[in-house]
């Protein structure tokens, strides 16, 4: 099999027997993305010389014999909204397109920590609103299952990337669905974990109280990794992130008890995405789970509280980039209400404007009980719902996504059939929980279908066990061939 | 539902043109329907969650950033400060 | 109708800087006067991904200032968003706090013209400051320094119950010496440690009702906010004699020109969008540390002034004067609890020639070799007789330098005051004697001229006689002329 096909717990064998050298993996990368991106475009930058460099210190590492990292020699791509120093973090935004933090991540930090190989930056909806992909200042992402076809947003780039086998593992973030969708979409594995449990330090804003970094791969384990090296409280510079329990995936589902609440199965979601859960969950009972209904009546009404929340918080996150300290700057021969003006109308895109406009309503004088108060409302009683329904089960099976992937375009013009592709998906991060998409089959049209379980807080290692029996039942996840 | 673009605009700091804000309007009345559907719901009370608390910081102090890393994205720089155009207060 | 028939009535929004270590949300220095743009990180320019993790003595000192106005305490509370465009505030927000202000429902005893006034403090909060724009007329532009960006603050906001440019004034001298007094901010209204934005309005006399008011920004001394309002009312009362309506406005008080200008009327009120601070969670101070906060008070210069006034018989003006200055109050404290001499005196000693010498050397008296023992001994010796107030005054320039006995510096300077009848009475007959014009003043009637005849007397002395025994040997002697 080609490197570029296997897996990072693989790859980290082969390293460790000395099989392959770091560079000799790092140029297997680099020769990878250059084949498939002209197809997929994943990528807004590939960082070559780094990588080669850090390879070449990796394998330096190993043969003076020190301790090496987790992720030592394993090519990670980053999505372009979290801060690499000295590299460019475009957000995927004209706004920021020359904007070289001079601070990473704390994420970025422990990836150099785990002595990972940090590949390049991955393309992502502008400010990682969106569910395509498209919405990107650069460039449209492909899903390497039809490229005619989205990969799904906005971690679009991180999704495809991993599914086109360019890089095994790589960083998005979800904000309502931005890992989980893509990754259902693109046939591969994809984990938003629990508010907080990942340090969101250099990660772009876009809904504070939302967002949430979490990783991609193409097996469970390799997720499961990634997620290991980067979780954990970061005192000093998050003050919403906690320390966060966690064990590799066991293998045994014995006992589980799954929850499958009707309301995820309602209209608007295909019946071949339910048939293909609900086999899912079959599959579960197969392998000795329980399976239990539990109801989460306030389901319908996540969407709007998720649209009222998340603008509100981006349009006042949003409001630092005037043109003044860094990023795109407007008019400077006028008042700076004109630079205020010019610089943001300018540079950002569309989709930007009408979430910080949203935003910016729900908030004003005279509208923020009716809508932002009443949303807030509305999020503890999604919450108290979900931890109701968590007495009578460990986990609950829902799909991913309401469709399988769209083609190109489809929804560009219909903001609100777009916003709809996050029906599944917003609750957790409404509620703060942990998420994991898997691939549970493919349409009739071979499009990959995605298995959502959601947890309660910190039971990512209760979720990514369940995935992972699920994964081994299923005989592994397929890989689209490019 | 009546919603006024160009003073939403100016409080968000944005610039549109008469046919720019018209589809605006357009989808921000199918965009705000959706918003409105919530139920009702208590909404006195104050927005705190005791629950869910954060630590603070203790008072000790952690070496600044150098000036020209820090201001290395800055447009328009003079003498170490970063240039807006002429305030008037 | 003229100003007389109207009430002036105030309230007063002061910010004040906090003496932290370090910023609020981040860990950089908080200091006055570093060069430009030099104690700043990403958090303080509000970079992309950067976030605030609040600071726990800003927390501590805003609960001391409660304690200190007499607030209830939110234990459980949290930061807001307060949301405008502005090149000196870099997120476009200012972490606030909104609906739960740290402290709340308070009042402070101040005293106006030797009565005790109580006004009422809304709220005491916690926020940010903003950067600082540099303003300079041979560039075309407005330069940004960040260094002030995070600067910890409280805003404590009064009741409107001022009623004059006075009590405003005595109100926000109260609350400076509080801060000075608990550590807390260096207070300086000329740095702009302190500021305060101004609320006015008037009112026909024996009205119920509020007027309309107005505020004023750029108040930066004690001497401005007693000259802005009082412009500030005239204003307002010229307004309405005149047939007009006074408008919620935003005015700017330039001291310089000794007016103030509109800045902003209520049409361009901005709208804040407050929302609680998504990047920070809801915190929560323990009823055992508020508590020790609470303890931790010290005694408060209003308490210590009417404590001095009743205890010691001292008028408001020294009392006040010397409760106003927490390390000289302490020393006095010091020096009365020994019960050695009396407490006026010490009062007159530290109020007087000692805060002189401070404040000529721009020094306090830590700063100082004096000791609460050598103070109180040299006042003994006073009170017995052995020296004159003029010796004192020597022995205190040296007890201020070096830690020796006063009556040890009374000897070996030779100090004493001479009380040998004999000797004193051969000086004043030898006075008498050179003054003979001057003694038959005295027989013409103006007896006024004693006190210079003393005066020679104590010269020839240098000054170790005793003042009160030489008038009378000089009286005695003149009228047995």
């Amino acid at each position: 099999m080609e490197l570029y096909r296997k897996s990072a717990s693989e790859l980290s064998a082969l390293l460790n027997k000395k099989e392959i050298s770091a560079l000799e993996l790092a140029d297997a990368t680099l020769a990878r993305i250059e084949a498939v991106e002209p197809a997929v475009d994943a990528f807004l930058s590939v960082n070559a010389d780094a990588m080669r460099e850090k390879a070449r210190a990796v394998d330096e590492k190993r043969a003076r014999g020190e301790a090496l990292g987790a992720l030592a020699g394993i090519p990670v791509a980053v999505k372009d909204n979290i801060c690499t120093r000295g590299v460019a973090t475009t957000c995927a935004s004209k706004m920021l397109e020359n904007f070289v933090p001079p601070y990473n991540a704390t994420v970025v930090d422990k990836l150099e920590a785990a002595d990972a190989l940090i590949a390049g930056k991955v393309n992502m909806d502008e400010f990682a609103m969106g569910g395509s992909c498209e919405n990107s200042a650069f460039k449209a992402t492909k899903n390497p299952w039809d490229t005619s076809r989205v990969p799904g947003g906005s971690s679009g780039g991180s999704a495809a990337a991993v599914a086109a086998c360019e890089v095994p593992l790589s960083l998005g973030s979800d904000t309502g669905g931005s890992i989980r969708c893509p990754a259902g979409l693109c046939g591969i594995v994809g984990l938003k974990p629990t508010y907080g449990s990942v340090s969101r330090f250099g990660l772009v804003a876009f809904a504070s109280s939302l967002d949430q970094i979490g990783p991609f791969g193409r097996t469970v384990d390799d997720t499961a990794l990634l997620f290991d090296v980067i979780r954990g409280k970061d005192s000093a510079h998050d003050a919403t992130s906690k320390d966060c329990p966690f064990t590799m995936p066991g293998s045994d589902v014995r006992g589980m008890r799954i929850g499958v609440a009707k309301e995820y199965f309602g209209e608007g979601v295909s019946e071949e995405i339910k048939t293909a859960v609900l086999r899912a969950v079959d599959e579960f009972k197969a392998m000795g789970a329980e399976v239990v209904e539990v109801s989460l009546p306030s389901t319908g009404y996540a969407l709007s509280a998720y649209y009222i929340i998340s603008s509100a918080e981006a349009s006042s996150n949003l409001a630092r980039y005037d043109g003044v300290k860094y990023g795109y700057s407007g008019r400077r021969d006028g008042s700076l209400t004109d630079l205020y003006l010019s610089t943001r109308s300018e540079g950002f895109g569309r989709e930007v404007k009408r979430r910080i406009m949203l935003g910016t309503y729900v908030l004003s004088s005279g509208y923020y009980d009716a809508y932002y108060k009443r949303a807030k409302m509305l999020q503890k009683q999604i919450a108290a719902e979900f931890a109701a329904a968590f007495e009578h089960c460990d986990l609950i099976a829902t799909p991913t996504t309401p469709t399988t992937a769209f083609r190109l375009g489809e929804k560009l013009s219909d903001p609100l059939a777009m916003y709809a592709s996050d029906i599944c998906t917003v609750t957790a991060n409404i509620a703060g929980l942990p998420g994991v998409s898997v691939p549970c089959g493919v349409d009739s049209e071979g499009l990959p279908i995605g298995l959502q379980l959601l947890g309660p807080h910190f039971s990512e290692s209760k979720l990514l066990t369940a995935a992972k029996c699920f994964e081994t039942a299923k005989g592994g996840f397929a890989v689209k061939e490019l | 539902m009546k919603f006024d673009v160009q003073h939403i605009a100016k409080l968000a700091m944005l610039k549109f043109t008469d046919e720019e804000a018209a589809e605006f309007e357009k989808e921000f009345e199918s965009i705000v329907g959706m918003v409105e559907n919530l139920p009702e719901i208590d909404s006195k009370g104050a927005l705190l969650d005791p629950s869910n608390q954060m630590e603070l910081r203790e008072d000790v102090v952690v070496p600044s950033m150098p000036r020209n890393e820090l201001l290395s994205n800055v447009p328009h720089l003079v003498a170490g400060c970063v240039v807006v155009p002429k305030t008037v207060e | 109708m003229g100003m007389n028939d109207y009430e002036v009535i105030v309230g007063l929004e002061v910010h004040a800087e906090l003496c932290t270590e370090t910023k609020i949300f981040c860990g950089c220095k908080n200091a006055f006067g570093a060069e430009v743009n030099t104690l700043c990180c990403p958090v303080c320019m509000g970079m992309p991904g950067t976030l605030p993790v609040l600071n726990k003595q800003v927390v501590d000192y805003a609960i001391k200032m409660g304690h200190a106005l007499n607030c209830r305490i939110n234990r459980v509370s949290k930061n807001d968003r307060k949301n405008y465009f502005y090149p000196d505030l870099p997120k476009a927000y200012q972490i606030s706090q909104f609906d739960i202000p740290l402290c709340e429902d308070g009042y402070i005893d101040i005293l106006v013209n030797g009565q005790k006034k109580r006004v009422g403090i809304t709220r005491i909060h916690i926020e940010e400051d903003a950067g600082k724009l540099i303003h300079d007329d041979s560039f075309d532009g407005s330069l940004v320094d960040f260094n002030r960006c995070g600067v910890p603050l409280i805003e404590m906001v009064s009741e409107p119950d001022l009623r004059s440019a006075e009590e405003a004034k005595a109100y926000l001298e109260a609350i400076t010496s509080i801060l000075l007094y608990l550590g807390i901010s260096d207070a300086k209204m000329q740095e702009g440690s302190v500021r305060a934005d101004v609320n006015v309005s008037v009112r026909k006399k024996g009205s119920t009702e509020f007027g309309t008011r107005t505020e004023m920004k750029n108040v930066n001394s004690f001497g401005a906010v007693y000259r802005a309002i009082q412009y500030e009312a005239a204003r307002q009362v010229e307004v309405l004699e005149n047939g007009g309506v006074i408008e919620q406005e935003t005015r700017r008080w330039d001291d310089a020109k000794g007016c103030n200008f509109l800045l902003r009327s209520k049409e361009d009120a901005q709208d804040y969008r407050y929302f609680p601070e998504p990047d920070l969670l809801t915190f929560e101070v323990s009823e055992a540390h508020v508590q020790e906060l609470k303890d931790s008070i010290p005694e408060l210069p209003v308490a210590k002034t009417i404590r001095y006034m009743q205890d010691f018989g001292l008028n408001q003006d020294d009392a006040s004067l010397l409760a106003s200055n927490k390390a000289r109050s302490e020393f006095f404290d010091s020096c009365v609890a020994m019960h050695k001499c009396d407490a006026k005196l010490v009062s007159n000693w530290v109020i007087g020639d000692i805060a002189r010498i401070l404040n000529e050397r721009r020094i306090e008296i830590g700063d100082t070799a004096l000791t609460k023992e050598n103070l109180t001994d040299m006042i003994c010796l006073i009170e017995k007789g052995t020296i004159s107030n003029t010796a004192a005054k020597t022995v205190l320039e040296t007890i201020i330098e070096e830690d020796v006995s006063p009556a040890k510096v009374v000897e070996e300077k030779g100090l004493a005051q001479v009380n040998d009848a004999d000797a004193l009475q051969k000086i004043v007959n030898d006075v008498l004697a050179a003054n003979q014009k001057a003694v038959a003043d005295y027989k013409g009637g103006k007896t006024n001229v004693a006190g210079f005849l003393v005066g020679q007397c104590m010269k020839a002395t240098k000054g170790k006689g005793n003042p009160a025994t030489l008038r009378e040997m000089v009286v005695a002697a003149i009228e047995a002329l």
